[in-house]
C-alpha cells in the first residue's frame, strides 16, 4: 500500500517531493512537503484515493509556521504527513474545507490558536476561545490578536428568520452530558440546521504540555477523557516511548491490554446508561453503574484511583497486578457475561427502544472519509477499521479478536456494535490473563528526565470513542515543543449537523446520545 | 348535636353533603399526593437496585412531608419576561378540573359526594380542561421548551381523548347509564374487564397518555425539553403541577376501577377498602411502567392513537353494539 501510494504520488503529482519515512520511529509512512500552490492538488489526490484526514494541526517553529496534515486510509494502513510552511508575520494558507468537511473545524482551531488565515474558508470564527483572549495562545512569541480577529470572538449570533426559531440546546441541558451547546434552527419539532458551539470546557491541555516535562504531563490526559482515562494515558505514554525508542517489557504490555479493555467496558457501560437516559428510560443507568462499580473496584486495586487513572509510566507501569486482581477480574468476566444476556433481554428486545433507534441517524459509509470519524461510529457503517487491529500496540497483536461491524450505520447499529465490543473486550481480557507472562514490568534504563531526540512522532490508540492520536514534536529538551491531541469525539461530533438535519428533535437527541460524546475530550 | 342538626336543617341536607364531601376530597387529594410521592420514590428505588428514601421517619414515610415543607419554603421565582397573569393563573387552574372529577367518583356504595346521572361526562369534560392550563403555562412562561411541551401536550390530549371516550362508551352501552354508581352496580356479578378486555386495555393506554406519564411523557420529556411546560416554575407553583399529576393518576385509576374492575365491590372487606386496593394497584402499574420503558417519539405517539387505538376501539364499539342487539 505504501509503495503503491508513493508510486502514484510520483506519477500523478509532478514536482511534489515525497519521501518514505521509518514507520517504527515516526509513526507515519510518507512525508510530503507541499507548497501553497500544490497543496490543494495533493489534498485532492488523497481525497480521490479514499484517504481520510486524521488530523490537521500547526507547529510554530519561530522562523515559520508549519501546517501538518495527517492522512490515513481506512482500507489499509498508510499514514501520510503533508506539511506546508507559512510565513509567521502574516500567515495565510489555502483552505481544504471544501474537500474535507472536518477541516472546517481544524482550520478554525488553528486560526484562533495560531492566527493563520485560511483563504476561502466559509466561516473563520472562533471555535473554542471566548472574550478576554488578546493573543494567539499557541504561538511561541506573543502575537497580539488583530482587530479583525477580535470581531470574530464569540461571534455566534443567530439571525432571526420567519417561520423558524432558534433553540439553544445546552450548555445547560440534561441530554448534552456536559457543557456542549448546539444551536438548533427549528421549524416546529423539525430541525432545519444544527450548529455545535464548543469551548465551554476548554482548558488548553496542549499549551499545558508545552510548559511541563513529559512526566509532569502524565496526569493530564485522564482529564480529557474521564470515562476512558487509561486509553488516553496509554496514547501519551506510547507516543513518548516511540519517540525515545523505549522497549516495554512484555508483562507490562499485557497488563496494559487488560486494564485498557476493562476501562473500555466501564466506559461503554456508562454510555449505555446515558444513551437510554436520553431515550427516556432512567433505570438502565443504575444497572450499568452496578456493573461499572465492579470494574472500578478492580482497577482501583491496581492503579490506586477510580476515575482519572494515571497508571502507565514511560517504559512500564506504576504498579504490578497481583492474584487478587486476577481473581476479581475472572469473577467479573463471569458475572458480566450473564449481565450482557440480561441487557439483551431488557433493552435490545424492547419494542419502544427498537422503534426509537432503528433507521434513525444513518451515517453513510461513503461520507465517513470526509469527516474522518472513527471508532464504533464507523464500525457501525460496516467498515472494520480498528486501530487495535491495523496498527497494533500493547499486546493486541498477540491476542486474537474480531471486530464487530454493523450494516446501516444507524443508532441501532451503533448500540449493537458497542454491546458486542463489550463482549469482545471480555474475551480479550480473558485471553490476556491466560497468556500473561511473568517478568519485569518496567523497562531498564529509562532516565528520570526524559530528553527525546529531535523529531516528531504520531501515535494512535483505539480509545473507547475512536482513534486517539498524539503528535509530539521534540526539540531535545525535557518538555515537548508541541503536543497535539487528535481526539475522536471532535470529528465524530462534526457529523452531527448533517445527521440532525430534517429530523425530529427527539431523534437528534437520540443520535447525539449514540455518539458517546465526552465534552472535556472535544474541548481539551 | 342539636346545634349541628339545626345547622343542617338551615342549609339543607344536600349542601351539607357537598361541603363535607369537598373537605373530604381536599384531604384525599393531599394525602394521595403524599402517598404517591413516597410510593414513586420507593418503587423507583427498588426497581433501580437502590433503597430510596429511608432516613425521615420509618421507611422514609415522613419524607413527603419534609419535601412539601421544603417546597413551601422555596422562593417563587418569576422570570422577567413571562406573561404574568397567565403565568400565575396556570398552576391554580390545573387544580380545578382535578377537584371536580372527585365529586362523582363512588368510593363506596354510599360514599359519593354527588351521584350525577351524567357522571362520566363531567369527568371527561373537566379533564379536557387540564390541557388548557398546560397550554397557558407553556405560553405564559415565554420559554421555547415550555411552548414545545405545551404544544405536544395539546396534540397528545386531543389524540388520546377520543380512544379514552370510545373505550368507556362500550361499557356505557352495556349499562345504559352514564351514572358511575349504576355502572358499578351493574358489575355485581361479573367485572367488565372480563366482558370488555379490549376496552380496558385501550382505556389504560389512553389514560397513561392523558396523564403524561412514561412512555408517553412527551410534554415534560426531560432529555429533550428540560422539563417541558413547567420548566420556568419553582417552589409551590411547581409542586402544584406535580400534585395535579399525581391526582390525575389517581383519578384515571379510579375511573378504570369503577368502569372495569367492579368499583367498590368485593368480598369480606368493606367497599371503600376494595376500591382503594384496586385503584392503588393500577397506580402501581403506572409507576412500574415509568421506570421500565423508554419514551416514544412524538409522531409514533400520535400515529399509535390515530391509526391503531381509535380504529380498534371503534370496531370494539360496533361489535359491542351488535352483540347487545342480538
Amino acid at each position: 500500500m505504501v509503495k503503491k501510494t508513493l508510486e502514484d504520488i510520483k506519477n500523478t503529482l509532478k514536482g511534489v517531493d515525497a519521501s518514505e519515512i521509518s514507520y517504527a520511529e515516526r509513526g507515519y509512512h510518507l512525508a510530503i512537503e507541499a507548497q501553497k500552490g500544490s497543496l490543494i492538488g495533493v489534498v485532492e489526490f488523497f481525497a480521490d484515493k479514499g484517504f481520510y484526514l486524521a488530523d490537521l494541526c500547526c507547529v510554530d517553529y519561530a522562523e515559520y509556521l508549519e501546517l501538518v496534515y495527517l492522512f490515513n486510509n481506512f482500507k489499509e494502513l498508510c499514514r501520510v504527513k503533508v506539511t506546508l510552511k507559512v510565513e509567521p508575520d502574516k500567515p495565510v494558507a489555502p483552505t481544504i474545507s471544501h474537500i474535507y468537511t472536518m477541516a472546517h473545524w481544524y482550520e478554525r482551531e488553528i486560526h484562533e490558536f495560531f492566527g493563520v488565515y485560511f483563504e476561502g474558508h466559509q466561516k473563520l470564527t472562533y471555535l473554542f476561545l471566548h472574550n478576554g483572549i488578546d493573543c494567539y495562545p499557541l504561538r511561541k512569541n506573543r502575537v497580539p490578536v488583530t482587530d479583525d480577529d477580535k470581531k470574530l470572538l464569540d461571534s455566534f449570533k443567530p439571525e432571526e428568520e420567519e417561520d423558524a426559531f432558534f433553540i439553544n440546546l445546552g450548555p445547560q441541558h440534561p441530554s448534552t452530558h456536559g457543557v456542549l451547546r448546539v444551536v438548533l434552527k427549528m421549524d416546529g419539532e423539525y430541525i432545519l440546521s444544527a450548529e455545535p458551539v464548543l469551548g465551554y470546557l476548554h482548558r488548553m491541555h496542549e499549551k499545558m504540555a508545552e510548559n511541563r516535562s513529559y512526566q509532569q504531563f502524565l496526569p493530564n490526559p485522564a482529564r480529557m477523557d474521564y470515562p476512558g482515562a487509561l486509553l488516553f494515558n496509554l496514547a501519551h505514554v506510547a507516543a513518548v516511548e516511540k519517540l525515545c525508542g523505549i522497549e516495554v517489557p512484555e508483562r507490562a504490555q499485557y497488563i496494559r491490554t487488560i486494564t485498557c479493555e476493562l476501562n473500555r467496558i466501564s466506559s461503554h457501560l456508562l454510555w449505555i446508561g446515558a444513551f437510554l437516559g436520553d431515550l427516556g428510560g432512567l433505570t438502565p443507568f443504575l444497572y450499568a453503574f452496578d456493573d461499572r462499580e465492579n470494574i472500578l473496584d478492580i482497577l482501583e486495586s491496581a492503579t490506586g484511583s477510580r476515575l482519572t487513572y494515571c497508571y502507565f509510566r514511560f517504559g512500564g507501569l506504576y504498579n504490578d497486578i497481583d492474584d487478587t486482581f486476577i481473581d476479581m477480574t475472572k469473577k467479573f468476566i463471569k458475572r458480566m457475561h450473564e449481565r450482557l444476556g440480561m441487557y439483551e433481554k431488557l433493552i435490545t428486545k424492547n419494542v419502544i427502544f427498537i422503534n426509537r433507534v432503528r433507521g434513525i441517524g444513518i451515517l453513510e459509509q461513503s461520507e465517513v472519509p470526509k469527516y474522518g470519524c472513527s471508532g464504533p461510529i464507523i464500525r457501525s457503517t460496516g467498515m472494520p477499521f480498528d486501530i487495535r487491529k491495523v496498527e497494533p500496540y500493547a499486546a493486541y497483536d498477540k491476542i486474537d479478536f474480531e471486530i464487530p461491524t454493523g450494516k446501516t450505520g444507524d443508532n441501532m447499529d451503533r448500540y449493537m456494535v458497542r454491546m458486542k465490543e463489550m463482549e469482545i473486550s471480555l474475551n480479550i481480557v480473558e485471553k490476556a490473563i491466560e497468556k500473561l507472562p511473568s517478568g519485569p514490568i518496567n523497562a531498564e534504563k529509562v532516565p528520570k528526565k526524559l530528553k527525546p531526540p529531535k523529531g516528531d512522532v504520531y501515535h494512535a490508540v483505539e480509545s473507547t470513542r475512536g482513534e486517539t492520536g498524539v503528535y509530539i514534536v521534540s526539540d531535545e529538551s525535557d518538555k515537548p515543543y508541541r503536543m497535539r491531541w487528535r481526539v475522536p469525539s471532535f470529528s465524530n461530533l462534526m457529523t452531527f449537523p448533517a445527521l440532525a438535519q430534517r429530523t425530529l428533535l427527539a431523534d437528534a437527541i437520540a443520535t447525539m446520545g449514540s455518539f458517546d460524546l465526552v465534552i472535556p475530550e472535544i474541548d481539551r | 348535636m342539636n346545634e349541628l342538626n339545626n345547622i343542617i336543617s338551615i342549609i339543607g341536607k344536600e349542601t351539607t353533603r357537598a361541603i363535607i364531601g369537598l373537605i373530604g376530597v381536599m384531604v384525599l387529594v393531599v394525602i394521595n399526593a403524599l402517598i404517591l410521592t413516597w410510593a414513586e420514590r420507593k418503587v423507583a428505588g427498588h426497581m433501580q437496585r437502590r433503597i430510596a428514601a429511608k432516613e425521615v421517619g420509618p421507611f422514609g414515610l415522613i419524607q413527603p412531608i419534609a419535601d412539601s415543607i421544603k417546597l413551601l419554603g422555596k422562593e417563587l421565582i418569576t422570570p422577567v419576561n413571562v406573561e404574568r397573569p397567565l403565568f400565575y393563573l396556570a398552576p391554580t387552574l390545573i387544580f380545578v378540573p382535578v377537584l371536580v372529577s372527585f365529586v362523582v367518583i363512588p368510593f363506596g356504595s354510599y360514599l359519593q359526594v354527588k351521584d350525577i346521572n351524567v357522571g362520566i361526562l363531567v369527568i371527561l369534560a373537566f379533564s379536557s380542561l387540564s390541557v388548557l392550563s398546560i397550554l397557558i403555562a407553556g405560553w405564559g412562561s415565554n420559554n421555547k421548551y415550555s411552548l414545545i411541551g405545551a404544544i405536544r401536550s395539546v396534540a397528545q390530549n386531543i389524540a388520546y381523548e377520543i380512544p379514552l371516550l370510545l373505550s368507556l362508551l362500550a361499557v356505557v352501552f352495556m349499562v345504559n347509564s352514564l351514572s358511575l354508581k349504576d355502572i358499578v352496580e351493574a358489575q355485581r356479578g361479573l367485572w367488565f374487564v372480563i366482558l370488555q378486555p379490549f376496552a380496558f386495555i385501550v382505556f389504560f393506554i389512553a389514560s397513561v397518555a392523558e396523564t403524561n406519564r412514561t412512555p408517553f411523557d412527551l410534554p415534560e420529556a426531560e432529555s429533550e425539553l428540560v422539563a417541558g411546560y413547567h420548566t420556568e416554575y419553582s417552589g409551590m407553583r411547581f409542586a402544584l403541577f406535580f400534585l395535579a399529576e399525581y391526582t390525575n393518576i389517581f383519578i384515571v385509576s379510579a375511573i378504570a376501577t369503577t368502569f372495569f374492575l367492579g368499583g367498590y365491590q368485593g368480598p369480606i372487606l368493606p367497599g371503600i377498602v376494595w376500591f382503594f386496593i384496586k385503584t392503588y394497584f393500577l397506580v402501581f402499574v403506572i409507576l412500574w411502567m415509568r421506570w421500565t420503558f423508554p419514551r416514544v417519539r412524538f409522531d409514533q405517539l400520535l400515529n399509535f392513537s390515530w391509526k391503531v387505538l381509535i380504529p380498534a376501539s371503534l370496531v370494539n364499539l360496533i361489535i359491542t353494539g351488535g352483540m347487545l342487539k342480538l
